[in-house]
């Protein structure tokens, strides 16, 4: 009996010991697996920017197209983000929306920018996104909602149009976790901070959104994608606290009034 | 590891038959139904049933050959579902991971390999004890 049991935990402690051995050795790198994965969202950004870019019209004015540039790099260069990883793109569309694509796809739609009184609040939502971006909520949402096996088919050409087009929906129509929410809320406080850009505004322009009486409301895809609007901005409030900075627009006052003009609302 | 035991008596060609096929049983299992790593132990134990009351030299090996699977069953279970949650959740592939299917494939193929040496011998007549499981099956199965 004694003798069976000292072979089987002999036994057991060699299984444990080959898996703690293999582990020592780094196997993501050695099979290249980020690379492998780094292609495949690289090439689901393009299919999914594809969807937009033959269904919705892409606006090229140039005061639209330059203001927005700058408040993405400055925010990129202030935190240190690559720049060149963030593709900005503007689409002519009334809804309040914003949201990211994988491969650092970042789509405004031009009714975010009418309905933001301020450029701290369309400021904080593209930081929001951003951070999205930047912590990789955009695969891991798609690998939960969709799966690994289907997104790797996608790119192969074996997805069919039909399951792109729903999976480019859902990202553009549907928030992420609520843990991951928060994470993305935080992080945007804390680009928006080291941007020298008052939280607080974005925080407000939550508030403002979730207000049921808002005419439109029904735009407000932004907003009624994201639960919980004023709790967001409770503790985005509550989060920024104490980290007041020496705040300053990105925009010049004439280029905010310039881009707001060019979209028809001043 | 393994080691060619005097049995307490000499099996005869029909028990030494028997005794090697409950042995192909699993192989045969393994490759039907890799994916599902719970077939090897479901075709072994039916076999097994099959055998319980059939003579000693016969039901020891039957025994063996399904205590043997029930071990690779927790390793291939947790390898199965491991991959089925990098595939279908947000869980991702590590290098813990790869390294957990390297040890899994490095056991399956010892375990096969003896699998397969030990039908041979047992065709023969010739009663192989294997490390850990054939102390096991002596407490197990007695005379």
């Amino acid at each position: 009996m004694r003798k069976t049991i000292i072979q089987g935990s002999i036994t057991v402690l060699l299984f444990f010991g080959t898996w703690f051995a293999l582990t020592q050795i780094d196997w993501v790198k050695v099979f290249n697996v980020q690379k492998v994965t780094d292609k495949t969202e690289q090439k689901l950004g393009e299919l999914f920017w594809e969807v937009f870019k033959k269904t919705e019209n892409e606006s090229t004015k140039a005061p639209v197209v330059n203001a927005i540039d700058s408040i993405v790099t400055h925010i990129c260069t202030s935190n240190a983000i690559d720049r060149k990883k963030v593709k900005v793109h503007v689409l002519n569309k009334d809804e309040v929306n914003a949201f990211a694509l994988p491969n650092g796809h970042l789509i405004v739609y031009t009714g975010l920018i009418v309905n933001s009184d301020s450029q701290e609040e369309l400021t904080g939502v593209i930081c929001h996104e951003l951070a999205h971006i930047e912590l990789n909520h955009v695969m891991k949402k798609l690998v939960k909602e969709i799966g690994l096996s289907v997104l790797i088919s996608m790119t192969t050409g074996n997805g069919g149009p039909e399951v792109i087009k729903q999976a480019a929906k859902m990202l553009s129509s549907s928030a992420f976790d609520r843990g991951l929410e928060k994470e993305a809320d935080i992080k945007a406080v804390d680009y928006l901070i080291q941007a020298k850009v008052n939280p607080e505004l974005f925080a407000e322009f939550l508030y403002k959104l979730s207000d049921k009486e808002n005419d439109a409301l029904k735009y407000l895809t932004w907003v009624s994608t994201h639960p919980d609007s004023k709790e967001r901005a409770e503790y985005i409030i509550e989060y920024s606290k104490g980290k007041t900075a020496d705040y300053k627009p990105i925009l010049s006052k004439e280029k905010w009034e310039n881009l707001k003009a060019e979209l028809g609302t001043e | 590891m393994i080691h060619s035991k005097q049995f307490s008596y000499e099996p005869g060609e029909h028990e030494a038959e028997t005794a090697s096929s409950s042995y192909l049983m699993s192989l045969i299992a393994i490759v039907v139904g890799l994916p599902l790593p719970i077939i090897n132990l479901i075709a072994t134990l039916v076999f097994y049933m099959g055998n319980r009351k059939s003579t000693y030299f016969v039901r020891w090996h039957c025994t063996q050959a399904l205590l043997s699977q029930l071990s690779m069953l927790f390793i291939n279970s947790f390898g199965f579902w491991w991959t089925v949650s990098i595939l279908f959740t947000d869980e991702t592939i590590t290098s813990k991971y790869i390294a957990y299917i390297m040890a899994a494939f490095i056991f399956n193929v010892t375990e096969f390999i003896a699998t397969i040496y030990t039908a041979i011998q047992t065709r023969k007549g010739i009663h192989v004890e294997w490390w850990f499981y054939g102390p096991l099956t002596n407490i197990v199965c007695k005379s």
